[in-house]
């Protein structure tokens, strides 16, 4: 799209760009049917408006209806210009026939029909498959398992396997044991005990958060400015 | 801790210092010379006016005559003095609107002691007026002039001069003309309590005439209190600057900067009190005086106390100042009437509170937010009054003027009848149009539309039924009830035994926010006779789009909950399933009334079935909703992924077996899906698994988040997502509403891939969460409009949307928020390759925006969606404003433009699982037709009678669960072409599908596609995966080659 656009940029009126050239299209839709009877009419205006200059002066609404209505008619020609070629080439091999492909069952709709079909087998014959499936899949991570052991064996090597002894019923992080203490009391008593811990203990560490602080300040400033520039280029700061 | 909370507000100066660069008006020298060249045009165009010309009433015998004066001549002579007064004096113009005022001084020798009577100044005022046009109609350096009024006072017209020459940098620059009566005649004779228009009395005793006074004194002061604003702005920078930005924040708002309420000049009057009074001193930057200002008008009733100057100032301006006793002082703020003021004060309370409390200091909300009427008001009406002639039956002015007093009368009527109803009324009747001639009269004001802006109490109120009047035993309370209410006013009896008076305004459910309408339309109808058609009111028009077959499906909604109540029940109390079930939750938005279309009860799907009474409409397919079950826990679960999800399904296989056997309900399930049918729903079972959801909660980027597999996760947030939106739509009834018109305009303009459903629920809760500078919305197209403006508006590439929907993130979670998004704004900076969330949308379940924009819409698609929204967004709003009648008007907000794809696939209409929700059947009149595809037979979307005459099982197999063919063939494309093509399509039952070209592997296809045919090919390739759907394929525009 942005290809297009700035095509059109070059060759029609370098006002709009391509998120204007997007707006009011929706507007302007409606208008169609009036403007196919108003066609010679356009045409005058189109004329007036070329002769009057630069487009880029006019601000007034009406007039931004010109503007639209002469860009989209640019438009328009342009792509008849490549449309005429198009359909020529598709008037040479004609309109291609898509059949309704009622009795392939490779494509289209009756694929997905028995698609849709072939996935629902019944409740029983889908309980046997998942049954299959996850015997075989235990199967094949053993298998896996084994032909790992097998491999490093094969070099005269014995493989010592930490064992991974007994289930775990303590928490990696917090310590308890899993399903003893609710969720809410663990976070709470873990939330009590990092309030303990003293942050800024020496000196140099105040020095260094303070110094933080105001690097952060200055990043953001730059950052504001930064944004605000962006922001007049988006013409944020036109309010009308 | 003090300078993080400094930040804010230095940047919200800094913004401010951005926007004055960007409005204030520099005075170039080029900008100097044209306005000097012009006004002294029009002083040489004056001076040519030959001296003791006789002006009669022929030079505007319409004007004469409606403003009702006994004399009007005069011979001319030149006016006393010219001089440039107004903002333009002190380099306060505020753009867009660049006009420089020209204080006229009329001549005294024109007018007689006692012309303050009966309209003759009015009249000799508008005379002299029509010499001076004539005049300067002949100069070369003046293009046209053109006639206006002063504050839409049509009884004072002003002229209007178009300088010849243009200059970029003020286009559409001119000058008025604006007469003023310095010490014309004794401000004594013009009080208030006096009576100066004879053809005002009621059995001859005169009435006073207050504003008619006070418009002549408005001339007699005009230049004394130019003169005194000047004096306080000239050198002070930071006071004109604060005006400017009082002057943007009124122009913004659309509903006090109107006649009746503020205008600039009032503005600068108001700040130079403030100075005068020392309210506000040297010291203060431009958002101090700002502050300052808003807080007087606020607490200062303007409109009650009056402002006047005080006489301090005897040294600046002490010519006419000894005539002035304390009775003949000028009230400034004559206009402010009492109707418009407490909305002013509600406006300013507002912008108060967002100073405090929005974002960056509140300047997106205070100087960047447009509050039209449109966006404000939740029900708008427009009365067409052209030609009526009850408007001026009484004559145009006489105290005040007919426009004004009608203003007045439609304003007390409606206060009536809708009583609490209504926080405000606004009725705005705007007179004056761009050729208006005085001359001709002033019969033609009436052109205009009327506006009337409601803003709704509550929704509650609004949608009330029954208002009950008085009691029936008060005798003329009751009488008075009935003679307002005519054949509408009934007695009834209420569950309290009382007796009373009321109005009953009978209506469903669905279309409860139809009797404002109503009552509305009552009311003008029966006392101001106006006709149905002349009443435009903008409250139903977008209704169709959520309708089918001419119903609101939500209506059913009552019964589906029911149903999945009963469901949840017979889930919990299963037994022979090895694991109870703990928890039903649902998913699917259908339960939190946020369904565009939410399911109808499928008569089939049910446990006994009526076959000879199926319709002949039955649909063929059954939408089904998520539901998410939980277990109790379990030690056993493996720990493999894959294995979770298989034990899962047999988990869900189990379930089924076991409701099929004791309830007897019919399951069917696919490896992925179990779907249960129950009474004429299908419930689609999920099944969270508990270890994932202890893990899920804490924090992101640890590892154990790698532990929780996708499914697990995405579960969880979805059943977060459903239970706080069912809430936020409990607090706000029309959340739903104006989420489901949301929806359907993003389907609608086929944006169905780019923004997710629940993306769209969380931007309209941004809406009643954060409704500020507006109200909470109240009506469904207020909230739309205001949806719309949210997604073309918001600042996406800076900012992130917080959406709060509990109000429960503290500030530290705010910060994360913000850490989060700078974050993903780096890291998209550094790569674009990345997955890039350009909508950062942040709630308490989510700060890192990961559920629900991390992969769409990118940054393009969401360039198309802001496009499409401001497109959609003016188009509403000027076919809320203005007088349009049209009902395609709003069927284009949901119609899209289809030669703005690459190429378009269009489907068989007939082939869609749902037909009726084809909003319009899409057809292409340009681009090359590529192919043309038949329907298929295999697949209907109604039950044909052949179908029916099996058994209820095999009926009941035929039914499909969530068959949508669209899905199936975007997926097809996709898999196949999704390196080449982009698709966007409609998921909600469109028959389109725009395509665009991918860009991304440009070089690689460079060779390829030498030959312009590929492109061709390739779409009749894509057509053949949707044989038997696709109807048509058409080629807007062959994938460009480099040059």
């Amino acid at each position: 799209m942005k290809k297009k656009t700035s095509k059109e940029k070059a060759n029609a009126v370098g006002v709009a760009e391509d998120v204007e050239m997007v707006e009011n299209l929706v507007a302007t839709k409606q208008e169609k049917k009036k403007d196919k009877l108003s066609k010679k009419k356009k045409r005058k205006g189109k004329e007036k408006n070329a002769s009057a200059g630069t487009v880029a002066k006019l601000v007034d609404e009406n007039d931004e209806v010109h503007v639209q209505e002469k860009f989209r008619k640019d438009r328009k020609k342009k792509s008849k210009g490549q449309l005429v070629k198009k359909s020529k080439a598709a008037q040479e091999d004609e309109v291609y026939e898509i059949p309704s492909g009622d009795e392939d069952c490779s494509k289209g709709m009756k694929k997905w029909l028995t698609d849709y079909h072939q996935c629902r087998p019944g409740l029983k014959v889908l309980q046997q498959r998942i049954d299959e499936f996850i015997t075989a899949y235990e199967e094949k991570l053993e298998q896996e398992r084994r032909e790992k052991e097998a491999r490093l064996t094969e070099g005269g090597w014995v493989l010592v396997e930490h064992h991974k002894g007994r289930k775990k019923t303590t928490d990696s992080e917090s310590g308890t044991t899993i399903g003893s203490v609710s969720q809410a009391a663990v976070e709470d008593k873990l939330a009590k005990k990092k309030s303990k811990e003293v942050s800024d203990f020496y000196r140099f560490q105040k020095r260094e958060a303070q110094r933080n602080e105001l690097l952060t300040l200055q990043s953001k400033f730059e950052q504001d400015k930064k944004r605000i520039q962006q922001m007049r280029a988006a013409r944020k700061f036109r309010p009308y | 801790m003090e300078t993080e909370t400094c930040i804010p507000s230095m940047s919200i100066d800094f913004k401010v210092q951005e926007l004055l660069k960007e409005v204030r008006l520099q005075c170039s020298p080029a900008l100097t010379k044209l306005v000097d060249d012009t006004v002294s045009a029009i002083k040489s165009a004056v001076d040519q006016i030959p001296e003791h010309l006789q002006v009669t009433a022929d030079w505007a015998p319409g004007f004469v005559r409606d403003v009702g004066a006994d004399k009007a001549e005069f011979k001319f002579k030149k006016p006393t003095s010219i001089e440039i007064g107004g903002s333009y004096s002190i380099g306060c113009v505020a753009k867009p609107d660049v006009n420089v005022d020209l204080l006229l001084r009329l001549p005294k020798e024109c007018f007689h002691e006692k012309d303050y009577l009966n309209y003759r100044y009015h009249a000799k005022r508008c005379l002299y007026l029509c010499v001076i046009k004539k005049y300067l109609k002949s100069s070369s350096s003046i293009q046209k002039v053109e006639w206006s009024t002063l504050q839409n006072e049509a009884r004072k017209p002003v002229l209007v001069v178009y300088p010849a020459a243009n200059l970029d940098e003020v286009p559409g620059l001119f000058i008025r003309i604006i007469p003023t009566a310095t010490s014309l005649f004794d401000p004594s004779k013009l009080n208030e309590k006096r009576n100066n228009v004879r053809a005002l009395n009621t059995g001859d005793v005169p009435q006073p005439t207050p504003i008619y006074n006070c418009s002549i004194l408005e001339d007699m002061y005009l230049e004394e209190n130019s003169k005194f604003v000047m004096n306080f702005f000239s050198g002070w920078k930071e006071l004109g600057e604060a005006l400017i930005l009082l002057k943007v924040w009124a122009r913004l708002r659309s509903s006090i900067y109107v006649h009746d309420c503020l205008n600039g000049f009032l503005i600068s009057i108001i700040v130079s009190y403030l100075v005068a009074k020392n309210k506000i001193n040297r010291d203060m930057m431009p958002m101090g005086i700002f502050r300052a200002t808003l807080k007087f008008i606020e607490t200062h009733p303007l409109w009650k106390h009056r402002l006047y100057f005080p006489t301090i100032d005897q040294n600046t301006s002490s010519k006419g100042n000894e005539q002035l006793n304390s009775s003949t002082r000028f009230n400034l703020v004559f206009r402010i009437s009492g109707v418009a003021y407490p909305e002013l004060q509600d406006e300013v309370a507002s912008t108060l509170k967002c100073l405090e409390k929005c974002r960056d200091g509140g300047f997106e909300e205070i100087f960047a937010t447009k509050i039209d009427n449109a966006a404000k008001y939740d029900y708008c009406f427009r009365l067409n009054l052209k030609g009526n002639r009850d408007v001026y039956s009484l004559g145009f002015c006489l105290d005040d003027e007919c426009w004004r007093v009608y203003e007045q009368d439609v304003h007390n009527l409606l206060n009536q009848g809708l009583n609490d109803r209504a926080k405000f009324i606004r009725v705005i009747w705007r007179n004056t149009y761009s050729d208006f001639n005085v001359e001709n009269g002033l019969s033609a004001l009436n052109n205009e539309p009327l506006f009337v802006g409601i803003l709704v109490s509550s929704v509650e109120k609004a949608f009330r039924v029954v208002d009950i009047g008085p009691n029936a035993e008060k005798k003329d309370e009751a009488l008075m009830f009935r003679k307002f209410w005519g054949e509408k006013a009934e007695l009834r009896r209420f569950q309290d035994g009382k007796i009373a008076e009321s109005t009953v305004w009978e209506s469903e459910q669905g279309s409860r926010h139809l009797i404002l309408k109503r009552i509305v339309e009552f009311l003008l109808e029966r006392h101001l006779s106006l006709s149905k058609k002349d009443i435009v009111s903008v409250v139903d028009q977008l209704d169709f789009s959520l309708l089918h077959d001419g119903k609101d499906l939500v209506s059913h909604s009552g019964k589906l909950l029911r149903t999945f109540e009963e469901l949840s029940k017979r889930l919990r109390s299963i037994e022979d399933v090895p694991l109870k079930i703990s928890s039903v939750q649902p998913l699917d938005s259908a339960f939190r009334y946020t369904s565009v279309f939410p399911p109808e009860p499928h008569p089939v799907a049910n446990k006994k079935v009526d076959v000879a009474r199926l319709h002949n409409l039955t649909p063929f397919c059954v939408q089904s909703l998520e539901v998410m079950i939980q277990l109790e826990g379990s030690g056993n679960w493996p720990m493999d992924d894959v294995l979770i999800e298989r034990t899962k399904s047999v988990f869900l296989l189990k379930i089924c077996e076991s409701l099929q056997d004791n309830w007897g309900m019919t399951c069917t399930a696919s490896e992925k899906d179990v779907d249960v049918l129950m009474d004429g729903y299908a419930f689609r079972l999920r099944m969270l698994h508990e270890r994932g959801l202890s893990l899920v909660n804490k924090e992101i980027g640890r590892d154990q988040m790698k532990r929780v597999s996708a499914a697990d996760k995405m579960l969880f947030v979805r059943s977060q997502h459903a239970s706080m939106v069912n809430g936020l739509q409990f607090r706000y009834p029309i959340f739903g509403l104006v989420v489901r018109l949301a929806k359907r305009w993003l389907a609608s303009h086929l944006f169905s891939a780019c923004l997710a459903e629940e993306a769209a629920e969380l931007l309209v809760a941004y809406l009643f969460l954060k409704p500020l500078p507006f109200d909470v919305p109240c009506s469904r197209i207020t909230g739309f409009l205001r949806f719309l403006r949210l997604l073309a508006e918001h600042d996406w590439t800076f900012s992130p949307l917080i959406v709060d929907i509990n109000g429960d993130l503290s500030q530290n979670d705010e910060k994360e928020i913000d850490d989060n998004f700078m974050q993903s704004r780096k890291a998209y900076k550094e790569n674009t390759q990345i997955e890039s969330k350009a909508m950062f949308l942040a709630t308490a379940y989510d700060k890192s925006s990961e559920a629900w924009t991390r992969c769409s819409p990118n940054p393009l698609e969401l360039k198309r969606l802001v496009a499409y929204a401001r497109s959609s967004a003016n188009l509403l709003t000027k076919i809320i404003l203005q007088n349009q009648t049209d009902p395609h008007g709003w069927e284009c907000l949901f119609r899209t433009p289809l030669n703005l794809y690459d190429a378009v696939i269009l489907l068989h209409g007939d082939r869609l699982p749902y037909p009726k929700r084809l909003l319009f059947t899409s057809e292409l009149d340009q681009g090359g037709h590529v192919a043309h595809g038949s329907a298929s037979s295999s697949f209907h979307p109604f039950l044909l009678p052949a179908d029916m005459k099996g058994s209820l099982e095999q009926l009941k197999t035929k039914l499909m669960v969530n068959f949508d063919p669209l899905r199936c063939f975007v997926g097809d494309v996709e898999a196949k072409f999704s390196n080449r093509l982009k698709l966007w399509y409609d998921s909600l039952g469109g028959d389109a599908i725009g395509l665009t070209w991918e860009r991304s592997k440009k070089r690689e296809r460079e060779e390829e596609e030498a030959d312009g045919k590929h492109a061709v090919d390739l779409l009749r390739n894509v057509g053949e995966l949707g044989k038997g759907f696709v109807r048509d394929v058409y080629l807007v525009k062959a994938p460009r080659l480099s040059i």
